[in-house]
């Protein structure tokens, strides 16, 4: 069964015990103002369960030290755990090695390390990267960066008006100086999940390397790296139930070698003289100093966490939840939805007409129910909608249809006391 | 009128009040007070905004002799409240009595109602207060007098 059917199959048959998933996650049985904690800013960052906190603990009480560079029982042990946790990296996105991934901070850093090295290597004056008008600042900055630096020249693939990524003037884009496609896989702000095969085929039929920002993209849904033929893919571990200081970084390993290091110092080098300096083969080469030992390891429980749940069964949790948001958040006259692109992840973007997003964010807030408002760090894509800003919920696999009703209600209450 | 009058009129106001669900029902109260304020289109301009806010925000100081009187407005309403507290209480000060308030008389008044980003948020709005009092009266020349 081919990954589509699968996913649908999922979506009429899953089943999903949403409530004992909830008891994974002590944070949620939390009140705010008095009220029960909704959490709906789960694009922001997730909450953590049991298993993934029990996960850090133990490492810090029980089986802490450095990696990679002891003769002692624990650093042997930490750095065993560590590199686990790059093992279940590579098996959750379908990586060829365990070499191919690279632990940084977080995804920011991901793709920093990319246009640094990579970038800074391969792509010079008059080149072209395209990115898209729904990338998040991150998928912006170091391309202008290097753009600042290096006589880049930054192209810009259009959306349309629903947040569907335009794949015919995508492919206008890419000429002789295009050296890197540099897109989203999902928008943090409207949910739209762009067409990744089919842009690295097109990208590769011109010669052009593809890195995706799988920030929101891993956590909703399967991702096999293999199978979309990315280059490069990053993504960060406190949005799919992680710590927070751990991020990926994939990388196919022929491009990997041909990549000079990002950072100098400990643990990334081979030999280290005054008169020269060698550097470690890939992954180790792009992780310089002590590296984010606990976090990494963390991140590797959170992802045995989510494939037990069953990453397919979690999106269709997740898809039933925004058929059911939209249809209730749509009763309500005065609301606005931005990104309503088919096949969509459950991240909805929406205002009320007539009332600031701050003001509604406000009422929500005293209502126990999180959600984030404002730019979402996509300040362009702001541009393009001709707004200021939105309100985002975004639905992680502990929201019910309880917690859409409670939204739904706080935000009749807003209009209610504010409009 | 006695200097700071406003300000512990709102203070004594929102101590009065039991809990913190009264006291958001207060600022709420504020808002919708203060919703229809007239504010120059004219003085909505980049020179008068105050960075950094979520919302749009722009204050306005019109001194008169060695005192500053403020205007403010905000698109967002409960902020626009907000920012109508903060002007009302800190308007008819000299630069110097303005640069002597602290962080304490935020605090003092008691806007625990609202989320610590809120709160960070008056202590930065008084911060701009102090910054435009002590402007000198040459500076000022332009501004929204």
């Amino acid at each position: 069964m081919n990954a589509p059917a699968k996913a649908e199959a999922a979506r009429q048959n899953y089943a999903y015990d949403v409530e004992a998933v909830r008891a994974d996650f002590p944070i949620l049985s939390r009140t705010v103002y008095g009220k029960k904690l909704v959490y709906l800013d789960n694009g922001a960052s997730a909450q953590k369960p049991q298993a993934v906190i029990d996960c850090v603990r133990r490492c810090y009480e029980e089986e802490y030290s450095n990696v990679h560079r002891g003769a002692h029982y624990l650093s042997g042990l930490a750095t065993d755990n560590y590199e686990a946790a790059r093992g279940k990296v590579a098996r959750l996105i379908n990586a060829g090695s365990e070499d191919e991934i690279i632990f940084t901070h977080n995804a920011t850093e991901a793709i920093n390390l990319v246009a640094a090295s990579y970038g800074r290597t391969f792509i010079g004056e008059g080149d072209e990267i395209v990115i898209s008008e729904m990338e998040h600042h991150a998928n912006i900055v170091p391309w202008q960066l290097l753009a600042d630096e290096k006589g880049v020249v930054v192209r810009i693939a259009p959306i349309d008006d629903d947040g569907n990524f335009l794949i015919d003037e995508f492919e206008k884009l890419l000429n002789s100086r295009t050296k890197l496609v540099a897109l989203t896989h999902c928008s943090n702000v409207l949910g739209t999940v762009t067409p990744v095969r089919e842009i690295t085929r097109l990208a590769h039929a011109n010669g052009t390397p593809v890195l995706i920002d799988g920030a929101q993209g891993v956590v909703h849904g399967p991702v096999d790296v293999r199978a979309l033929d990315v280059d490069f893919y990053v993504f960060t571990g406190h949005k799919l139930y992680g710590p927070s200081g751990i991020g990926v970084l994939y990388g196919k390993m022929a491009i990997l070698r041909g990549m000079p290091p990002y950072q100098g110092g400990g643990d990334m080098i081979e030999r280290v003289t005054f008169e020269k300096t060698t550097y470690k083969e890939p992954p180790h080469r792009f992780e310089a100093g002590t590296p984010p030992i606990v976090q990494a390891i963390g991140l590797g429980a959170a992802i045995d966490y989510v494939r037990a749940l069953g990453i397919e069964s979690i999106a269709a949790h997740e898809h039933e939840l925004l058929v059911y948001a939209n249809e209730r958040l749509g009763e309500i006259d005065r609301v606005r939805f931005y990104g309503t692109a088919p096949g969509k992840a459950a991240i909805i973007s929406f205002l009320v007409e007539g009332i600031h997003p701050l003001d509604v964010a406000t009422i929500l807030d005293r209502e126990g129910v999180a959600v984030r408002v404002g730019k979402h760090c996509a300040d362009p894509l702001m541009d393009r909608l001709g707004v200021e800003g939105t309100l985002r919920a975004s639905i992680g696999l502990y929201n019910t249809r309880r917690d859409i009703d409670t939204l739904v209600a706080a935000t009749r209450k807003a209009i209610e006391k504010l409009g | 009128m006695e200097k700071l009058a406003r300000y512990h009129e709102f203070a004594e106001s929102l101590a009065l009040l039991d809990d913190e669900e009264m006291r958001f029902e207060y600022i709420l109260d504020l808002a919708k007070r203060h919703r229809n304020d007239p504010f120059p289109e004219r003085w909505m301009r980049p020179e008068y905004a105050m960075h950094g806010c979520m919302s749009k925000v722009w204050i306005v100081d019109q001194p008169s002799e060695d005192k500053h009187f403020f205007r403010g407005h905000s698109d967002a309403a409960i902020v626009n409240g907000l920012v109508a507290m903060m002007t009302e209480s800190f308007s008819g000060l000299t630069g110097a009595e303005l640069s002597a308030l602290t962080l304490d008389h935020i605090r003092k008044l008691n806007l625990g109602a609202l989320t610590t980003q809120r709160q960070v948020g008056m202590m930065a709005m008084l911060k701009h207060l102090q910054k435009l009092g002590a402007r000198s009266p040459q500076a000022l020349e332009g501004t929204g007098r």
